[in-house]
């Protein structure tokens, strides 16, 4: 428990690692996660550092490995993810490993290369067959259409002209054939027609099984052309156009035997191929599933290498280069498991000088370490969202352990709700370690991290319903009402007394459509429930006036009593800091302040709640009225709650007006004070420590060290009294502003509390909606239809309940409480300036293979 | 075009502009450069790139990365960026983002002219091709031999189309011919563009018109410098110049008539704007470039495009300070180089 209240304490440690056993040093320190190490080489560019190399060489790695993975991957071949993580690999093994991988990527490489190309061929023998089919009608069109093309030419004289011409050049009749993409066929009709104006024809068909592309591997569909034209030139023309627009061109056969020929040869070779693909194939899966073994291992051990390398980068070399010089902040507890570690690492790597390490003094702000389990976790990041504590600061995620459930609670007061959410979140810390959940995706993992937030959040909103006596909107009558309504109807009254206490009989009851039950008639009203509020309540028609003020008093009076905490926990900050000062200028003024003022309002709440009984009750003077006049003075004396209650009052205030002027100006005149009086005090100080030093010094190392602890601690101290003292205006705006917040903040802040009456008002009043629109409806119809409808309008309720009521109002709930903790309670004392410990750790690198591949 | 671009700008192009702003905080600051001077091989600048925004692009690439590898994976990621710029973008956006492809496109039409004149394959060139002025009739280019053809059968429906009103002509394309045709290709182009940006009025107006006027003369200047010693005519050399820069028209007039670099620039001094540009242009020994001192001015320029808002000169702007930024990286990079015998 201890260590959740405070951060622990860190000390700046140096690791000397002698060159050899760095390496493992850093190994062991992996495995165990217990420094943070600082970056030593701030001013050094990246590819400067000395083992820029070894860091290029596991980027290497992690290229052959991301290469395996994915063609493992487009294999289908399942990776397997070992349980246990291997330890980064030993220096003498990178070597060999690095090889090993180097070979398989060549291999890999070679073979996809030839099964891609066997592949081409494929698809390309393929295409040629599915051309050679559609080009046959082709044929008997294009001879049909010849003749009235030849008829054409002689209407225009030009190309008549043009066309003899060709055929005394000698020139005949070419084709050119082949595939086009789908896309381009239109663009390509158009360059055609432009380039050779038409002295083309084009004839095409859609191939009706979309195909491969051979170079992008996409399946797309497939226009099959045929081009007739006249001439070497034009011929050129069309190729270069054709392989403008890539289309894939094959021989076209110019006789019916020919085709029948190159069909056969086509199909022989595609037999052939698909055989000898198949073997390829064959072997590509062996190779890599016997590389699937090993990759996940290969992978986390890459990574492992490269952290060390980074942290390695990170640190100084001694002037004799013969080791490293680390700096790392380590928490005190862990030290001796650091000196473990180091030796465990020099042990196995056998070297003769081991490595070792020492403390060394610091003024620098170490970062925070809390550590938390598993039920902690979840309330730390809650405050660590607002902001990581200061180095040894109060933490107030120990308190928000009991506090945000049980704020949340009293908004989400209801037994029922209450209860199903408590189910949901047992269900899911019995199941914590199933692996399904582990993995989920966002929303079901941010439930996850939270479950056992939400099973103290249910645990509390049942007390709270307990209390509010609410199960889904309905009242428990557990114990028997309190309230008798046969009292009322008394009969061994007479008729006047019966007139005159308010009782009642068959013709009051007939004619009144609301009935009051008087408390002070003897009997009606027996003494209060045993628990929480009386169910009769909620057959009342005034039960929301009940309730309001009920539930705005306990907003108030848990607030106060929240916020009051907070500043109290501040005392422990100025106590553990040693700044009394702090507490007598700061802390005590505050405390006073808000107790006089709202400490004092809690006072008249309950003190009016104990003395005024039911008898009494009409001359009960209201709070709010007494509160106002207590800072009004009226001229006129009301009849206050007690006797000398003015006295009381004026003496309250003016400790409350007291306070306020302390609180803006005590700390920076004491301040200024002290420095003025310390300036020549510190230096007599430092010069006493300093002789003291010397003459002590020869005794024990032990004891100068722990003067010189001492010293440091004075001259820190005094150091920042100096730096404080610099800018007293500074200090002077810091404290009033401080101090308006606060004495404003209180003020508001206590308004901020009256949520939890709104909040819970509101969550109330929405579940009540729910049940009269629509059980209610359900169970009022009819037995014969009664059924048939009763079983939607459950459903109905059921899924309004989970989504409105338990997800939806959970969550405003949920911010609101977060709020009041992170505003309300957390600006009393919290400062939340701190960086957080970041181990080097090895579990922290992430061990999934979709990571990599992204 | 409505003044008062910031009513309705952000409706249409606000996503957009947001994206590119983020886009140009990536780019590479003066501490990036520092570190890449002290680089010593093509790997330490693969490691110090990867710490800056280009990530890990080259951690595909197999050993021994080049310069070349590195000019393509900047090259290609640039262009994924524009190509999603463009995607999500609305008119007249997108007709703005074509007229910045069409500089591009000119370069390849000629480049692969080029070549075909060299008799060097398709596929070769292809690769060098700069790939935001890709299109799918670019390849079919060298099937036309007079530019007229090179319009009627390849490019006519192309977005470079109605730049060629000025160069229909039967000459065979020659390399000398070739290189006319991109200067009036240019010529149109940056016409078309600035008439473009002037119609659209507004913030855009403001801040593209000077950069477009700059690239003109610039362009005039450099088609001067280059013309002397050549056989190309005074008059053929004036039908070069873009007309839409601050140069025109008496400026040209001068520029056509100079023969040497002394009279280019007693040309600029009557300029306020190239006078200083022209001073700081070093003697023949070291120095800056008249290149160089163009560059600088035209980064400037484009810098100071990202201090308005609602306009599209940033997309323009970010284009081409990306583009300096790989010229920085390829120039820095090719000094490792060393050829292998």
């Amino acid at each position: 428990m201890g260590s959740l209240f405070r951060s622990e304490t860190m000390c700046l440690a140096q690791l000397f690692l002698q060159s050899g056993t760095a390496y493992e040093c850093l190994s062991a320190l992996g495995e165990k996660g217990l420094v943070q190490f600082r970056d030593l080489n701030q001013n050094v560019s990246s590819f400067q550092r000395k083992f820029v190399g070894e860091v290029k060489r596991c980027e290497e790695l992690e290229r052959i490995l991301a290469y395996l993975v994915q063609e493992i991957n487009r294999a289908d071949i399942p990776l397997p993810e070992g349980e246990t993580s291997p330890p980064a690999p030993p220096l003498k093994q990178v070597l060999e490993m690095q090889e090993q991988l180097q070979k398989l990527e060549v291999e890999l490489r070679e073979v996809t290369k030839n099964k891609e190309k066997l592949r081409k061929n494929l698809l390309e023998l393929i295409e040629y067959t599915h051309m050679l089919r559609v080009t046959k009608t082709f044929v008997k069109r294009n001879v049909e259409f010849e003749p009235t093309y030849e008829e054409f030419p002689p209407l225009e004289n030009d190309s008549l002209l043009d066309y003899s011409c060709m055929q005394r050049l000698g020139a005949k009749l070419g084709f050119v054939s082949g595939l086009i993409n789908q896309g381009k066929v239109e663009a390509f009709e158009k360059m055609l027609w432009r380039v050779c104006k038409g002295y083309t024809i084009v004839t095409y068909a859609e191939l009706d099984e979309p195909l491969e592309d051979p170079e992008t591997g996409e399946v797309i569909k497939w226009y099959v052309f045929l081009i007739s034209f006249w001439g070497e030139q034009i011929g050129h023309k069309v190729k270069k156009i054709c392989d403008c627009y890539h289309c894939h061109v094959y021989p076209y056969p110019n006789t019916a035997e020919e085709r029948k020929e190159i069909q056969e040869g086509l199909n022989t070779r595609i037999q052939d191929l698909y055989t000898v693909l198949h073997k390829t194939e064959d072997y590509l899966r062996q190779v890599l599933c016997k590389a699937a073994e090993s990759v996940y291992s290969h992978v986390i051990q890459v990574k492992k290498m490269k952290a060390i390398y980074h942290m390695l980068n990170m640190c100084s070399f001694d002037v004799t280069n013969k080791c490293l010089i680390a700096e790392v902040w380590c928490p005190e507890a862990d030290l001796h498991e650091l000196r473990r570690a180091l030796e465990e690492g020099s042990r196995e790597s056998g070297a003769t000088i081991p490595s070792f390490m020492n403390t060394i003094p610091t003024k620098e702000t170490p970062p925070t370490l809390i550590r938390t389990n598993k039920f902690t976790e979840g309330f730390q990041n809650i405050v660590d969202a607002y902001g990581v504590g200061s180095y040894r600061e109060v933490n107030p995620a120990l308190f928000t352990i009991i506090t945000f459930p049980f704020l949340f609670a009293v908004m989400f007061g209801d037994f029922g709700h209450g209860f199903v959410m408590f189910l949901f979140a047992l269900l899911l810390v019995l199941n914590e370690n199933h692996p399904r959940l582990n993995q989920s995706q966002e929303i079901m993992r941010m439930f996850f991290n939270g479950r056992y937030i939400l099973l103290l959040m249910g645990l509390f909103s049942v007390y709270t319903g307990l209390i509010y006596n609410d199960c889904f909107s309905k009242s428990v009558n557990l114990f028997g009402s309190g309230w008798s309504v046969s009292a009322m109807y008394s009969s061994s009254h007479t008729p006047a007394e019966q007139k005159k206490m308010g009782l009642w009989n068959d013709s009051v009851v007939r004619h009144n459509r609301v009935l009051q039950l008087d408390p002070s008639i003897p009997g009606v009203f027996q003494g209060p429930y045993p628990l929480g509020i009386d169910p009769i309540w909620n057959l009342a028609t005034n039960r929301l006036t009940f309730l309001n003020s009920f539930k705005m008093k306990m907003s108030v009076i848990l607030g106060i009593i929240h916020m009051t905490f907070g500043v109290i926990l501040g005392i422990f900050n100025h106590l553990h800091f040693r700044k009394k000062f702090n507490i007598y200028l700061v802390s005590v003024p505050e405390l006073l302040f808000m107790l006089c003022i709202f400490g004092y309002l809690i006072f008249m709440i309950v003190y009016k709640w104990l003395v005024y009984s039911a008898e009494t009750s009409r001359v009960a003077p209201s709070i709010l009225i007494e509160f106002i006049n207590m800072f009004l003075f009226p001229a006129s004396e009301t009849n206050g709650l007690y006797s000398g209650q003015g006295h009381v009052q004026r003496l309250l205030l003016a400790v409350t007006a007291l306070s306020v002027p302390v609180l803006f100006l005590g700390k920076p005149l004491f301040l200024l004070w002290l420095h003025n009086g310390r300036s020549c005090f510190g230096v007599s100080r430092s010069g006493y420590t300093l002789v003291r030093k010397d003459s002590e010094e020869e005794v024990s190392l032990l004891g100068s060290q722990d003067i010189e602890e001492g010293n440091n601690q004075i001259e820190d101290g005094y150091r920042e009294m100096m730096c404080e003292e610099f800018n007293f205006g500074e200090i002077l705006m810091t404290q009033v502003i401080h101090s308006i917040e606060y004495c404003l903040g209180c003020i508001s802040n206590t308004a901020s509390y009256l949520r939890l009456w709104a909040l819970s008002l509101a969550h109330a009043q929405l579940s009540d909606v729910l049940w009269t629109m629509l059980v209610r409806v359900g169970l009022r119809v009819d037995t014969t239809y009664g059924v048939l409808l009763l079983l939607p309008v459950i459903a109905l309720f059921a899924v309004l309940t989970i989504f409105i009521l338990l997800i939806m109002e959970g969550l405003s709930a949920f911010l609101h409480a977060i709020r009041l903790h992170w505003v309300e309670f957390q600006n009393k004392f919290y400062v939340g300036a701190g960086t957080k410990f970041v181990p080097f750790s090895f579990r922290l690198l992430s061990s999934k293979f979709s990571d990599d591949v992204a | 075009m409505l003044e008062g671009a910031e009513f309705y700008f952000n409706v249409d192009h606000g996503y957009l502009e947001g994206l590119v702003r983020g886009c140009k905080a990536s780019l590479l600051t003066q501490q990036d450069y520092i570190n890449l001077v002290q680089c010593e091989t093509l790997e330490d600048v693969k490691i110090h790139l990867q710490t800056t925004d280009y990530g890990n692009f080259l951690a595909n690439q197999t050993n021994p990365l080049t310069v070349s590898k590195i000019d393509t994976e900047m090259r290609k990621k640039l262009c994924r960026e524009f190509e999603y710029f463009r995607n999500h973008s609305l008119e007249p956006l997108s007709t703005f983002f074509t007229y910045m492809t069409c500089s591009y496109m000119i370069d390849n039409v000629i480049l692969l002219m080029n070549g075909a004149l060299q008799k060097k394959s398709v596929k070769e060139i292809l690769v060098k091709c700069h790939p935001l002025g890709r299109f799918t009739e670019m390849e079919a280019v060298n099937i036309a031999e007079t530019p007229s053809d090179l319009f009627n059968a390849v490019l006519v429906e192309t977005p470079l189309a109605p730049f060629f009103q000025d160069c229909m002509s039967e000459n065979t394309l020659d390399e000398l011919n070739i290189e006319l045709l991109r200067n009036k290709l240019y010529k149109s182009y940056l016409e078309a563009f600035y008439k473009f940006c002037k119609n659209h009025g507004d913030v855009t107006a403001e801040i593209m018109c000077p950069i477009l006027e700059f690239e003109a003369d610039r362009r005039a200047f450099i088609i001067t410098l280059n013309s002397f010693g050549t056989e190309l005519s005074k008059d053929d050399r004036e039908t070069l110049y873009p007309t839409c820069g601050k140069l025109y028209p008496e400026g040209l007039r001068l520029l056509a008539q100079a023969e040497d670099f002394d009279q280019m620039r007693r040309v600029a001094d009557h300029y306020g704007v190239y006078k200083p540009l022209f001073e700081a242009v070093g003697d023949g020994s070291g120095g800056k470039t008249l290149e160089d001192v163009f560059y600088e001015r035209e980064v400037q320029m484009n810098v100071l495009a990202f201090n308005r808002q609602f306009h599209y000169g940033v997309f323009y702007a970010y284009t081409k300070l990306k583009e300096q930024e790989m010229r920085n990286i390829v120039y820095r990079s090719s000094s490792f180089e060393v050829p292998i015998l």
